[in-house]
């Protein structure tokens, strides 16, 4: 997450390095040495072995890339990931903010109570999660069952081992992430900003649509990253819930690896989702940017 | 009647606790009215009342005749300022300012050319494009001035508008908004702790005490003649003294005897004066004296303040510089009778 800019904590991370007295660049420079060979010896080193040797494969230097998109079934798991991921972003987003604002300003005790409520799912194994979806998804699941017995289906509906299933999956591994980021920059609006904002004429809706999302961008970005980037890379959820019919770029890697032994072109697909990752999260930055540009000429 | 009413506001946030006790209070349009008091009285609360942001248990809040009381926020038309200026930090100053006309769906050029008109009042004509984060406090206080005299409010409410501010810059805006208050008219009330900044700027003055008003009236009258004991410390009284009416004249419980000029009709009153009005007693009079002993002296600039002992308690008399005395002398006070006031206990 090498990209992740966070426009609003700029300010804050000034004050803080203003109140510190200014070290010594060379001893700063010291301190930054060991953390620098642990990332290269267990990130870039690793990285790299993997991904060199996609480029000398074919005949050209990038063929075993045009290859990939040249072929109609890995671009179907391509979009397929891409859209999983972006619905999801957009469903916890809709989920997720106003349910945050909500627990932002609660009273401390019940803050504390709502917070350990929602992290609760993401304390629970992926496998077992997933495994309580196919309960409730399943032909024979909660909801067919219901769907069944209120008359609404006469055969049960196929829910399970569909994208939509993935979705679903997805939205409740990743909505705590959420709630947790964006209350947590919510917490820190006032309630006064509500006031303000209804004082001259808003009711709360529009108080909050005007006031209080601007504000809280900066942690909607943050865990619209996150949450982006979770469900383009995970592997658990989309592997039980989706099945092989609905393969996602995560259990591709995993199935040209170790079903197929193709390791250079796991190693391609990769490399792609990582530059999917860095280009989204450039587009989330640049989307904060444009929407909030205060104290652009702040020096 | 008045243009602006609260009747009988009762106020409490949980059910041990009343806040506001039935308070009554009446604004004529275009006043500057004060809510004076000290910290956790009910200032606040009873600013919020007339905002919209309470529901009061009881009590009525009218406007130019009209029953207001449950009629929400932001269709009230006020126009407030915050203790903390509350500006929307993703906004410039211009569009902070903005906001509300925004909020009204008027056309764009009508917008900026009220915008600008207010700016230009509020001296922010050169800083419309700056983000709140980039401004002094003083430069804050003018753009949450701004934001709510642009919407053209039927009442102006400001909550302790200067604390955050340093000494200096306190008394001009200050002055800065009376200023503008009286150019617009605009009806006003104005809620702080600090009774010199209080009585520099209203027309009015409400000191509060534990959720109801003690005393409503004119500066110069809150200054001279406050009614009660609380009020009476409360801006500036120091020296108290217990007494009781005997004919009339007004006796300690030793049997000083005092006169007043402005009696009282209450038999048992306590009388006030301020630090600076006591004299000392050189002709030998019997009447409006006190004998005590000078204790610690503090150094006020333009005189010395001493504390005094005495049979009645712990007087603080402040005397010029020539007049030196030290700890330990006996010394005898006049309380003048025109400067000795009664009020109830
Ligand atoms: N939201 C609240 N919940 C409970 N008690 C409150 C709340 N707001 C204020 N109070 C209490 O009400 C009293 C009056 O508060 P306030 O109106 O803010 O006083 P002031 O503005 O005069 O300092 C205080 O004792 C305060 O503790
Ligand atoms: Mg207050």
């Amino acid at each position: 997450m090498a990209g992740l800019e966070v426009p609003c904590g700029e300010t804050l991370g000034r004050h803080k390095v203003n109140g510190e007295v200014e070290m010594k660049k060379s001893s700063a420079f010291i301190m930054v040495v060991p953390g620098l060979v642990i990332l290269a010896v267990c990130l870039f080193l690793p990285l790299l072995r993997v991904i060199v040797p996609t480029f000398s494969d074919g005949e050209y230097p990038f063929s075993a890339y045009i290859s990939f998109f040249q072929d109609e079934y890995y671009m179907t798991i391509f979009f397929r990931t891409v859209k999983i991921a972006l619905i999801t972003t957009a469903v916890c987003m809709i989920g997720g903010v106003p349910t945050a604002y909500f627990i932002s300003r609660c009273s401390k005790k019940w803050r504390g109570i709502l917070l350990a409520v929602s992290i609760f799912p993401m304390m629970t194994n992926s496998v077992i999660r997933s495994f309580a979806w196919i309960n409730i998804l399943g032909s024979n699941g909660i909801v067919n069952r219901f769907l069944m017995a209120v008359g609404l289906a006469d055969k049960p509906v196929k829910l399970l081992y569909t994208e939509f299933a993935i979705i679903i999956g997805s939205v409740y591994l990743f909505l705590p992430l959420m709630i947790v980021t964006v209350s947590g920059v919510m917490e820190n609006i006032g309630d006064d900003m509500m006031e303000a904002a209804q004082s001259l004429g808003a009711n709360r809706l529009i108080a909050f649509m005007k006031v209080i999302f601007p504000m809280s961008l900066p942690g909607i970005i943050v865990g619209g990253i996150l949450v982006f980037t979770g469900t383009l890379t995970a592997y658990t959820t989309p592997q039980l819930l989706g099945g092989n019919t609905n393969m996602v770029m995560a259990t591709f890697i995993y199935q040209r690896a170790m079903a197929v032994g193709d390791w250079n072109g796991a190693a391609v697909i990769s490399l792609i989702m990582i530059v999917v990752t860095l280009i989204v999260i450039k587009g989330f930055n640049a989307l904060a940017n444009r929407l909030d540009r205060r104290g652009e000429s702040n020096g | 009647m008045a243009f602006m009413t609260l009747e009988n506001i009762a106020v409490c946030y949980d059910k041990k606790k009343q806040i506001l006790k039935g308070l009554n209070l009446e604004v004529e349009k275009g006043e500057l009215v004060s809510l004076l008091g000290p910290s956790g009285c009910g200032k606040t609360t009873t600013l919020r009342v007339v905002a919209g942001f309470i529901d009061p248990q009881e009590g009525t809040f009218r406007l130019d005749g009209d029953d207001l009381t449950k009629v929400p926020v932001h269709k009230r038309n006020f126009g407030l300022v915050f203790q903390s200026y509350a500006l929307f930090p993703h906004l410039s100053v211009y569009d902070n300012v903005a906001f509300g006309l925004k909020m009204r769906k008027m056309g764009k050029d009508e917008i900026d050319r009220k915008v600008k008109d207010i700016l230009e009042v509020c001296g922010l004509t050169d800083l419309a494009d700056r983000f709140p984060q980039q401004m002094s406090g003083g430069q804050r206080q003018r753009v949450a001035l701004a934001r709510a005299l642009v919407i053209e409010p039927k009442l102006l409410l400001l909550d302790e508008p200067l604390s955050n501010l340093d000494a200096k810059l306190r008394v001009n805006m200050r002055v800065e908004i009376k200023r503008i208050q009286k150019k617009l008219g605009i009806t006003t009330l104005f809620v702080t702790h600090d009774q010199e900044e209080c009585f520099s700027i209203s027309d009015k003055v409400a000191v509060m005490n534990q959720g109801v008003i003690e005393q409503y009236d004119s500066p110069e009258n809150i200054y001279r003649h406050p009614k009660t004991e609380f009020v009476a410390r409360f801006i500036g009284f120091e020296n108290f003294l217990d007494l009781k009416k005997s004919g009339d004249v007004y006796q300690t419980a030793d049997g000083k005897v005092f006169a007043v000029e402005t009696p009282h009709e209450e038999a048992a009153l306590t009388g006030t004066i301020r630090p600076e009005d006591i004299e000392i007693d050189r002709e030998g009079r019997t009447a409006n004296v006190l004998e005590g002993t000078v204790g610690v002296r503090t150094f006020l600039g333009k005189s010395y303040q001493y504390e005094v002992s005495t049979s009645a308690g712990k007087f603080m008399v402040n005397m010029r510089a020539e007049d030196q005395f030290q700890e330990g002398d006996p010394i005898r006070l006049y309380l003048p009778a025109n400067k000795l006031i009664l009020v109830s206990r």
